[in-house]
């Protein structure tokens, strides 16, 4: 065997990844050869200079602070998840009632037209409409209907008629109290789903209104998953608002924990701060792991005030 | 009794969240040592945890029992470490076939803080150790650099690595020869100062 063969047994040796055989022919070896011996003690100095630069075990305090993103996560992934499942329950519901039956098959008449106006190359229309002159097309002027990208195909009058296309849209008009729980079902969509972000903060200040909420499950998700997620600091801070309206719990802690860890925003971490220091008042102590996460973050927020006050906390608990 | 993995992953499958938790807590203390080692740091090491266990979690429904959960895990956690680049939080898409380890990562700017050329006075005034050693890591490619932090920090076997990486042992042994080979040519003034 080469010299280059047993320098490459010296490095599996190390790790102890030699055959019984391997070893002793290694062994046997390194008696006479001076240059492999000096090579085994080289890379034994190396490979210890390497080992004592890490640290054998992962620290508890940087575990417990992934874990308790990695929680937060989670609850996002978990909400993008039912939010899709819940569009395709819709969607079967709506094809699997019988009264609907109509309606699924127009829908089903409409998308083979789309697809075939795709295969045959003329642009979409939704329906056709002719008239003899005598016709009256105010149905269209009804119903909020909003007609937009008016597109003429035949726009010469001079044989009396003429031919064009547009998109109507229909709005749909809902009135009813903040409580009704289809109310709070499509403000919760809203406020999660709006890609305009006008749209979602109105839907969040919609909700917050003087009256008593009870807050069922789904809404109670949204709202904590907007305090968590949303990119707009202005949308978190109502969204946060909104949720010091939810009875205090376990679930609502943790969102509030989420926003002192992670948010951007000092308002806000402050704001969170603020409502856990309440929420620990009224009985809902922290845990040993809550303690030290406080304690993490206190070292590391760059803000004196909430640095300030987290100690006061972790003094009250000592 | 605590329950076994495969009880919990069929819990998990059914969307028992609880369940997915415990599989975490099982192994998610390794899954952040390795990224830890092979991130360096702990903000970018939180970050790849994360990603691990959030696709685990898309996964899992998808796993089929056909190897244990942990390797599965750690194949996820390998590839997700694979993708790392650096800490400005971009990721490269890297093939996770064997043989396309042709990126030349020692080409980056890492690899002038590496004290290859000083004298091992010079290497050791300025820097801390930790962060030279750091540095010399940074400069083998992802799949030496992974090789040898499941070899070296975490103790695993070359068969266990051969199946997180999907390929022969004798490629593992290949990327850990290249790995210490270039250290030892990378740390070559500070470990000379060691002595």
């Amino acid at each position: 065997m080469q010299h280059n063969e047993y320098k490459k047994l010296i490095q599996l040796s190390f790790y102890g990844e030699l055959s019984s055989k391997e070893q002793d022919d290694l062994n046997d070896h390194l008696k006479s050869c001076t240059e492999c011996r000096q090579e085994l003690e080289n890379q034994n100095n190396l490979l210890a200079l390497l080992s004592e630069n890490k640290s054998a075990k992962v620290n508890d305090e940087i575990l417990s602070s992934a874990r308790y993103q990695l929680r937060g996560a989670l609850r996002m992934e978990k909400d993008k998840l039912s939010n899709v499942n819940e569009f395709f329950r819709k969607l079967a519901e709506i094809f699997s009632t019988p009264a609907r039956l109509a309606f699924s098959f127009a829908t089903v008449m409409l998308i083979g037209i789309l697809i075939g106006s795709l295969f045959f190359g003329k642009k979409s229309v939704t329906e056709i409409i002719t008239t003899n002159g005598n016709s009256d097309i105010t149905e269209l002027s009804d119903d909020y209907v909003t007609i937009g990208n008016l597109s003429f195909i035949d726009s010469d009058p001079s044989d009396g008629e003429v031919e064009f296309t547009f998109e109507a849209v229909k709005q749909v008009y809902i009135k009813g109290k903040v409580i009704d729980p289809k109310i709070q079902s499509i403000l919760t969509y809203s406020m999660l789903n709006e890609s305009n972000p006008g749209s979602r903060l109105n839907s969040i200040n919609a909700m917050y209104t003087e009256q008593p909420l009870s807050f069922d499950r789904d809404v109670k998700d949204a709202i904590i998953t907007v305090v968590m997620t949303d990119e707009n600091p202005g949308i978190r801070r109502e969204a946060l608002k909104l949720m010091k309206r939810i009875p205090y719990d376990e679930e609502i802690k943790q969102a509030y924990l989420f926003v002192l860890t992670s948010d951007s925003s000092s308002g806000l971490r402050i704001a969170a701060l603020n409502a856990l220091i309440e929420g620990s008042k009224k009985g809902n102590r922290f845990s040993d792991s809550e303690l030290n996460l406080l304690k993490q973050n206190s070292n590391q927020d760059d803000n004196n005030y909430i640095k300030f006050k987290t100690k006061t906390i972790l003094q009250e608990y000592n | 009794m605590a329950l076994s993995d495969i009880e919990l992953i069929h819990q998990a499958k059914q969307g028992n969240e609880n369940a997915f938790e415990q599989l975490v807590y099982r192994y998610d203390r390794t899954v952040l040592s390795i990224t830890l080692k092979y991130t360096g740091s702990t903000d970018d090491a939180k970050d790849l945890y994360q990603e691990i266990f959030i696709r685990a979690y898309r996964g899992i429904n998808n796993f089929q029992l056909r190897s244990e959960f942990s390797t599965w895990l750690y194949r996820i956690a390998v590839n997700v470490c694979l993708s790392y680049k650096s800490r400005s939080k971009q990721y490269l898409k890297v093939s996770i076939n064997e043989e396309d380890d042709d990126t030349d990562f020692t080409k980056n700017a890492s690899e002038q803080l590496v004290y290859e050329g000083l004298s091992p006075e010079e290497a050791a005034a300025g820097n801390d150790l930790a962060e030279i050693v750091d540095a010399a890591l940074e400069t083998l490619s992802p799949r030496q650099k992974i090789t040898f932090v499941l070899k070296h920090y975490e103790g695993y076997k070359i068969r266990e690595i051969a199946k997180m990486l999907n390929c022969k042992e004798g490629t593992v042994k290949k990327y850990l020869f290249e790995a210490i080979k270039n250290l030892r040519k990378k740390l070559s003034g500070i470990y000379a100062l060691q002595n």
